[in-house]
């Protein structure tokens, strides 16, 4: 047998007295999509980063072809075929589709002026390469985030690259593109490109992977087959099994929280891709979760702002109610009175202070309760703080850290315990559990179970269907801003994708 | 106990809670302190590298260390202001010209107005925080670069400057009657407690202590901080987010104007020219104090330390006659190393960049 494309053997990293990776082996061959997943902390970062030359192993050999090599910087492992696509892509949005390509290598003529056409020519024969039609000229700026996603992989590829590392490629992409990304991705394999794939989507591995390591602890916890049962990949990934990633349901619902019937929301001024909620009608009861499904661009999200009075500008029409009382939601002020809160999909852009300190994160929702006269109370803030730990479990259960530092599941946790602390009536979730480990999700789960239980209503907005379908006790589709369908908890995945996209089941 | 805790927020990330275990990183504890190791390792310096004379080391003599913190206390009052405009991620370009404007219609209406001590203090106090109203609600309604808007500002104190002044130095004289300011204004050139303590220095520390209160035991100074911190999420939690801006200007639009009245008082005349450059100083002090000039994060205590650490050295260069050139680039010298040590941080606490 051939030695392996790429392989590590005994690979270990230490920062400081962390040990990051405890002896690491992983392969990868030709032609092959290996998939390695791991929770936040697993290690799988640091291996990447061993393999694309940010890092020098401590021990531990790296080899190509079965020769040793060894990475003093991202260039040399650039140089030896090995390329890595970063989650934030490193793309300029205000260049060009060409321009992005041969950033750091221009195509020049003579006399030193930049030859564009040249640079757009190859540019578009790349993209073709790979049946992607994307206007060379365009500004990466104006290209949705899975056409973005295309271009980095072109440009990483441009470098000639044998070995392609794509960091959770999918987490920003809709159905349709992921679709897409798989189908280059299977091209790319088999003309010999080996394909490292990370990714926190478990059901994603069985359509995509040749292979499965799941990293654990700095260690190979399992390496397995694709088709391997979910449970399985849920007990290697958390080291002990799950007995269920999805709380039982609620067995009876309260009175009705939210209620909309034909409900509209006007805009101001009319925005491109912003799907305004037109003829809603559903209901939120006390203790009850109900989910929000539907395609990119159906209006989950806007539905959510709107309600919180955080999207564009505009008024309610129809009948909204909170408590069977009419209320005008037309700012967050009104919202917060009607005791609505809102946990939004992006965390770091608009849900957290991330240089800030946990603590001071967690109680910002609740500042006025906590400083009676205008004065901060120490004690009342610890108090706040001490409840959101017994509550949710922060790691590092360290309040004075910044919040920016915590893995995405603990930062997520702290976006939730905020809001909770404000003792809302109604809770409006928006993708809770976006770049989200298995572990986080089900104390997530669990933990608005537990709360409904107490009297929460909760809706949430999902692109993750499984989610939607474990977590709710209804869900209701939406298509155009409005509802089509609604469903029970548990119904089967194809049926809620069918309504989504106006179909017969 | 927890008010001394909240009171060690002295940089980077602002604590205030309770804290079952600490990790401590050497760096962070280096940056948090950064402007007070600063200010004592310039105090150290001048000892050793100053002139003596019969043996007294000149740069601990009672009358040098009034002058230094003297000269301070302007800048430093404008800095203090600054200290919360940063730490929502703004910026005040105008607070030199407010105080040049300041000094000139404080003269103007005590010597051709007429008015009396008290009228004369209310109204340009009251007229600064307008001034930041005005430059806050522009900013907020208008959605435009702090940085613009106060850079705007700065033109146009500057400009009604000259036309009160008249491009003249208006002279401040003393006495009973029209024309003359009361005597009792010519204080603030003066040292109190037995001829020791500058007026314009008690009147700098009275400010910095209340600002330091407000901004760490207020709801209003938790607001700064999370405006600052991420003005989404603090608008998504029910912040006030425009009304912090707008309160924010008109502190340094406040504080401007006080260092203005300090200024005609000590120098006894008002120009439209005073303050020129101040504004520089003030960031600089502020930076050096440890605050970020992203938002989020900083003290108080670290903006009183680097201002005064910055007069100590220009004083102990100054001592042993070395050139305002010279002194600039030490300036420099200590914002980069400033910066770069809170990048430092940063980047440890896997804040990136």
């Amino acid at each position: 047998m051939s030695a392996p494309l790429l392989s590590v053997t005994g690979a270990v990293k230490r920062f400081g007295g962390v040990q990051a990776l405890r002896g690491v082996d992983f392969d990868l061959k030709a032609g092959e999509i290996h998939a390695l997943l791991g929770e936040n902390g697993a290690g799988k970062s640091t291996l990447m980063n061993l393999l694309s030359g940010v890092y020098t192993p401590d021990e531990g050999e790296i080899r190509i072809d079965g020769k040793p090599v060894t990475f003093n910087n991202p260039r040399e492992a650039q140089a030896a075929g090995i390329a890595t696509i970063f989650q934030e892509l490193d793309l300029v949005p205000s260049l060009d589709v060409a321009a992005n390509l041969f950033l750091g290598r221009e195509l020049i003529r003579p006399g030193g002026v930049l030859d564009v056409p040249a640079m757009r020519r190859e540019a578009k024969r790349r993209l073709e390469a790979i049946e992607l039609a994307i206007d060379p000229a365009r500004l990466v700026a104006d290209l949705s985030i899975g056409q973005r996603q295309v271009v980095a992989i072109v440009k990483a590829l441009s470098y000639a690259s044998r070995v392609l590392i794509m960091d959770e490629p999918t987490a920003a992409l809709t159905v349709g593109e992921v679709e897409r990304l798989f189908e280059i991705m299977r091209k790319l394999a088999a003309s010999g490109v080996g394909i490292i794939y990370i990714s926190h989507r478990l059901e994603e591995v069985p359509e995509i992977a040749d292979r499965v390591t799941v990293m654990r602890d700095g260690r190979v916890a399992g390496i397995t087959e694709p088709h391997a049962p979910q449970a399985e990949l849920v007990r290697l990934l958390v080291g002990r099994s799950l007995d269920e990633l999805y709380p039982a349901r609620a067995k009876s619902a309260g009175k009705t929280l939210l209620s909309l019937k034909d409900a509209s929301f006007r805009l101001a001024r009319e925005s491109a891709g912003w799907q305004p909620p037109s003829g809603i009608s559903l209901e939120v009861r006390q203790g009850e979760i109900v989910g929000l499904a539907g395609i990119m661009g159906a209006g989950r999200t806007e539905l959510l702002s709107a309600l919180y009075g955080t999207g564009l500008a505009g008024r309610w029409q129809g009948e909204v109610a909170v408590d069977g009382k009419p209320v005008r939601l037309d700012s967050i002020n009104a919202a917060r009175k009607a005791g609505i809160a809102f946990v939004t999909d992006d965390r770091r852009g608009s849900g957290l202070m991330l240089r800030m300190a946990v603590g001071l994160n967690l109680v910002m929702s609740v500042i006025r309760r906590i400083s009676p006269a205008g004065l901060m109370s120490p004690r009342r803030q610890a108090e706040a703080v001490t409840r959101s730990f017994g509550q949710f479990d922060i790691r590092p259960k360290n309040p004075d850290i910044a919040v920016g530092a915590l893995s995405g599941g603990n930062q997520q946790k702290v976006v939730l315990a905020k809001e909770i602390l404000g003792n809302p009536r109604l809770l409006l979730l928006d993708e809770p559990t976006r770049g989200v480990d298995v572990g986080a999700k089900g104390e997530i789960y669990a933990r608005l179970r537990a709360l409904a239980a107490q009297g929460l209503g909760i809706l949430v907005a999902s692109s993750e269907m499984p989610e939607l379908i474990g977590l709710c006790d209804r869900i209701v589709v939406l298509r155009q801003g409005r509802n089509v369908a609604e469903f029970n908890g548990g119904v089967d995945e194809h049926t809620v994708l069918a309504a989504a996209n106006g179909r017969e089941a | 106990m927890s008010d001394q805790r909240i009171e060690g927020t002295a940089n980077s990330v602002p604590s205030g809670t309770a804290a079952p275990r600490r990790r401590v990183d050497p760096l962070a504890i280096v940056v948090r302190f950064q402007s007070l190791i600063g200010l004592v390792l310039v105090a150290i310096g001048g000892v050793i590298f100053s002139p003596r004379r019969h043996g007294e080391i000149l740069f601990l003599n009672p009358d040098n260390i009034a002058n230094i913190v003297r000269a301070v206390s302007e800048t430093g009052i404008i800095a203090i202001g600054m200290t919360f405009v940063i730490i929502t991620a703004g910026i005040d370009l105008s607070v030199g010209a407010v105080l040049g404007l300041s000094a000139v219609v404080t003269a103007t209406m005590m010597i051709s107005g007429g008015f009396g001590l008290i009228p004369t203090i209310l109204a340009v106090l009251v007229m600064g925080i307008v001034f930041g109203v005005v430059q806050g609600t522009i900013s907020t309604r208008f959605r435009l670069e702090p940085f613009i808007v106060t850079l705007a500002g700065l033109q146009a104190a500057r400009g009604l400057a000259l036309i009160v002044s008249g491009n003249q130095y208006i002279n401040i004289s003393y006495g009973d009657g029209p024309g003359l300011a009361p005597p009792v204004f010519a204080v603030l050139g003066e040292r109190l407690f037995d001829n020791t303590v500058p007026v314009a220095t008690i009147v700098f520390i009275i400010f910095a202590a209340i600002a330091t209160l407000v901004l760490n035991t207020t709801r209003f100074g938790r607001y700064v901080y999370a405006v600052g911190g991420n003005e989404r999420a603090a608008r998504i939690s029910g912040v006030p987010v425009s009304m912090v801006k707008i309160s924010v200007y008109a502190i340094t639009g406040f504080a401007s104007a006080l260092a203005g009245i300090v200024h005609a008082g000590q120098f006894n005349f008002g120009s439209a020219n005073d303050g020129m450059g101040y504004e520089l100083t003030a960031i600089a002090a502020v930076v050096i104090g440890g605050t970020s000039l992203f938002g989020g994060a900083g003290s108080m205590v670290g903006t009183v330390a680097g201002t005064i650490m910055l007069g100590a050295l220009a004083n102990i260069l100054q001592l042993n006659n070395i050139t305002p050139a010279t002194q600039l680039l030490a300036t420099a010298a200590i914002i980069v190393l400033a910066a770069v040590l809170q990048s430092l941080v940063r980047r440890r606490e896997g804040l990136g960049r």
